[in-house]
């Protein structure tokens, strides 16, 4: 296994131009999306069956420096969900290869698009309930505070 | 696959062998597609038309209250977790190089995979919203 410096380093070189960035920022954005998906898979089963462990990991996720986290995920799915339409399209398409930076430029503007105005509005929501929450805000759930339900 | 003809390019007909690879290829396209409805769908209702600061176990089990999202949900799991995984193979493969070691880190992750959906599937089926409604 190649060491993680080299793997990172010659991964950012420059090296494809646009289509490049597209997919070291597909590659990042799907591999934070699989590591937030897993802990939120296993943690939403919990609703099932440990219920107040996960009215206590509900409230670790809106605990304000993991919540704000909810944000470049929300970005992460975005560009990844829009470059992967592209992907497939030229997969399928290679008379359309000639428009490959193009299509790059395309990705991230339709991203931009789709991503500004919903991480606005997430973050102004999300300043509002912590304003809603006086000198609580920034404390961190304890468990002992969720007695088991039922 | 493509015939059209195209100056400056030289197009063969190439038959792609049925191989996994092809259909794992093949796979991360459509659960893409699918993932646009399910997983973009699912950002944008629990994200932004709800807000994750109203989320609680009572707004779960009102959701999970019916077959429709419990369904939706599972959808979401499955491919959510599938894509997700085959990916990062994909990417692991990129970076390790002896066949034996690829095959144990597939493995461990076929594993997992199913261990995951099946754990989490379970939970979304069985859930009873009753205890948590009308509070």
């Amino acid at each position: 296994m190649s060491t993680l410096a080299l793997t990172i380093r010659e991964s950012i070189r420059y090296r494809g131009r646009s289509g490049h960035w597209s997919w070291v920022a597909h590659r990042i954005s799907g591999l934070a999306i699989l590591l937030f998906l897993t802990i939120h898979v296993w943690d939403t089963a919990n609703a099932y069956f440990y219920p107040h462990i996960y009215a206590w990991t509900i409230d670790i996720f809106k605990w304000p420096p993991v919540a704000v986290g909810e944000i470049p995920l929300m970005a992460a799915v975005l560009y990844h969900a829009i470059n992967g339409i592209r992907i497939t399209v030229l997969d399928f398409k290679p008379e359309w290869w000639k428009h490959q930076k193009r299509s790059t430029q395309v990705s991230w503007g339709l991203f931009l698009l789709v991503f500004v105005p919903i991480g606005i509005f997430m973050f102004v929501t999300m300043i509002e309930h912590w304003q809603s929450m006086g000198d609580a805000w920034m404390a961190f759930p304890r468990l002992a505070d969720y007695p088991p339900i039922n | 696959m493509a015939t059209a003809n195209v100056t400056g390019m030289t197009h063969r007909k190439v038959q792609v062998q049925s191989n996994f690879q092809r259909w794992a290829f093949l796979f991360m396209r459509v659960s893409g597609l699918a993932l646009l409805i399910l997983a973009v769908g699912h950002m944008m209702i629990q994200h932004v038309l709800n807000s994750s600061s109203n989320l609680s176990i009572q707004f779960v089990a009102a959701q999970w209250n019916s077959w429709g999202w419990k369904v939706f949900d599972m959808l979401l799991l499955a491919f959510a977790l599938t894509h997700g995984m085959n990916g990062f193979r994909n990417v692991l493969e990129d970076y390790i190089h002896n066949p034996q070691t690829v095959k144990i880190v597939n493995t461990v992750l076929a594993i997992f995979t199913i261990i995951t959906v099946l754990w989490a599937g379970y939970a979304i089926a069985r859930f009873n919203s009753t205890p948590f409604m009308g509070n």
